[in-house]
């Protein structure tokens, strides 16, 4: 009997002591992992946040909201202007300038610009171009009679994030020329047979051209819708009119067959297209 | 930003300045006019004559085209007011006569480039000549250029 009550008491002090020990572990639990509270407090947006973003918030469409803001602020890094954004008319007259320092040859042409999205901009070209050159100890005169020439191709401007008034671009274009040219005034001497000053004309020799050009060019706003843009361009021939007569030394609108570069300046007349839908300058900070 | 197009434009202008002075190019390469190249063969292989003489009946003051020289080959000029020329080639060898070489062509009026200037093609169409050293005569290039290449094979025996 004394031995059975024993261990009923040493059954009660372990269960004692295991019932403390659990509390003991709830106590500590509750200090470590306190709850927070449940809360219904909205947060306050941004000072000049949209309505419409607000209420996206408001409603929970909190992934909506957040789109809409990335999109509002890479607008404002990258404006966009719209698909016809302007039409620029320009007229080259670089080689007017050239000739002042003795070139012996000119293209004039116009051109038709559209500016598509601040960035591409197809080109349409149409130009005349003769030359007239009587080399120094030569045996002839060369001219070129005034002749048509086409060019189309496109620009890329790099300063698309910028004003329009602004522009450095690349450019490809696809030329494409028919013409004449006369030799005249040849002289030509044979002494072995003593043949001496024996002379030939040829005239209206006929001949076309295509060609391809690579250019760098810019463009600055002068004043109110006047520019004026600069081109330095790289060309090669892709294909030229042989002729039993002779090779052609100028081709308007390229150039001398040999030249490999080309140089051009031109006077802009910009007519703006859309300008309602041009993204809006914002005013800088403190301004007024 | 006014600032970097400054630069900008001046560089353009500077590479334009550099292109144009680039450009100007004022090689001539290959004769004023168009002049056919006789060369000597025995077979496939050139052969060089010794001792030759070679001039055109009818030359100012006799003049000759190459006197008493080792040749593999010879300039033969055309005549500019005529459409024929004859030749003779002495070989200066006791034995062997002289050949004649008769060319028939037309003088083509050409402007070659702007740096060679005007000169004459020529387009040989009839070829005649005898058989004493001569064995045959070739034309491969008809079309006579201002280019330092072969028109006339003359093979000798």
């Amino acid at each position: 009997m004394r031995r059975f009550l024993y261990h009923i008491i040493c059954i009660a002090f372990l269960m004692t002591a295991v019932n403390g020990y659990s509390q003991d572990q709830e106590q500590q639990q509750r200090k470590v992992t306190p709850v927070k509270p449940s809360t219904n407090k909205v947060l306050t947006p941004p000072k000049g946040t949209k309505e419409e973003i607000i209420q996206q918030y408001l409603t929970g469409d909190t992934a909506q909201a957040k789109a809409q803001e990335r999109k509002d602020s890479l607008a404002k890094i990258y404006p966009h202007y719209p698909k016809l954004t302007e039409l620029s008319l320009g007229l080259n007259f670089g080689d007017a300038l050239l000739m002042a320092f003795g070139q012996k040859y000119s293209s004039f042409d116009l051109s038709a610009t559209l500016n598509m999205w601040n960035r591409f901009q197809p080109v349409l070209i149409v130009g005349l171009g003769r030359a007239k050159d009587t080399p120094d100890d030569m045996n002839y005169t060369y001219t070129g009679k005034l002749s048509p020439y086409f060019k189309i191709g496109a620009n890329y401007n790099f300063l698309f994030k910028n004003e329009p008034k602004y522009q450095l671009y690349a450019g490809v274009r696809l030329g494409f020329s028919t013409f004449k040219y006369d030799i005249t005034d040849v002289t030509i001497n044979n002494p072995y047979w003593g043949e001496y000053d024996q002379s030939y004309q040829l005239k209206g020799i006929s001949s076309n051209a295509l060609w391809g050009e690579f250019l760098l060019g810019l463009k600055v706003h002068i004043f109110s819708n006047w520019s004026l843009g600069w081109e330095a361009k790289f060309h090669g021939i892709f294909n030229s009119k042989k002729n039993e007569s002779g090779n052609p030394w100028y081709i308007p609108g390229y150039g001398t067959k040999n030249g490999k570069w080309a140089f051009g300046l031109s006077l802009y007349y910009t007519i703006p297209l859309n300008k309602a839908h041009w993204p809006v300058k914002e005013e800088k900070k403190g301004s007024k | 930003m006014r600032r970097i197009l400054q630069h900008i434009t001046l560089a353009i202008l500077l590479t334009a300045s550099l292109a144009i002075i680039s450009s100007c190019n004022d090689n001539c390469i290959g004769n004023s006019t168009g002049i056919p190249l006789a060369g000597f063969y025995n077979g496939d292989k050139q052969v060089t004559i010794n001792n030759l003489t070679v001039y055109g009946i009818g030359a100012p003051n006799d003049s000759v085209i190459i006197d008493k020289t080792s040749a593999k080959s010879v300039y033969l000029p055309l005549r500019l007011t005529t459409s024929n020329c004859k030749y003779v080639f002495n070989y200066n060898t006791d034995g062997v006569p002289n050949d004649t070489l008769s060319l028939g062509y037309d003088a083509i009026p050409y402007f070659e480039s702007h740096e060679c200037g005007a000169m004459y093609n020529f387009r040989i169409t009839s070829m005649e000549h005898t058989y004493h050293a001569i064995d045959s005569v070739r034309i491969p290039e008809p079309m006579i250029t201002n280019a330092d290449v072969v028109s006339i094979k003359i093979y000798v025996r």
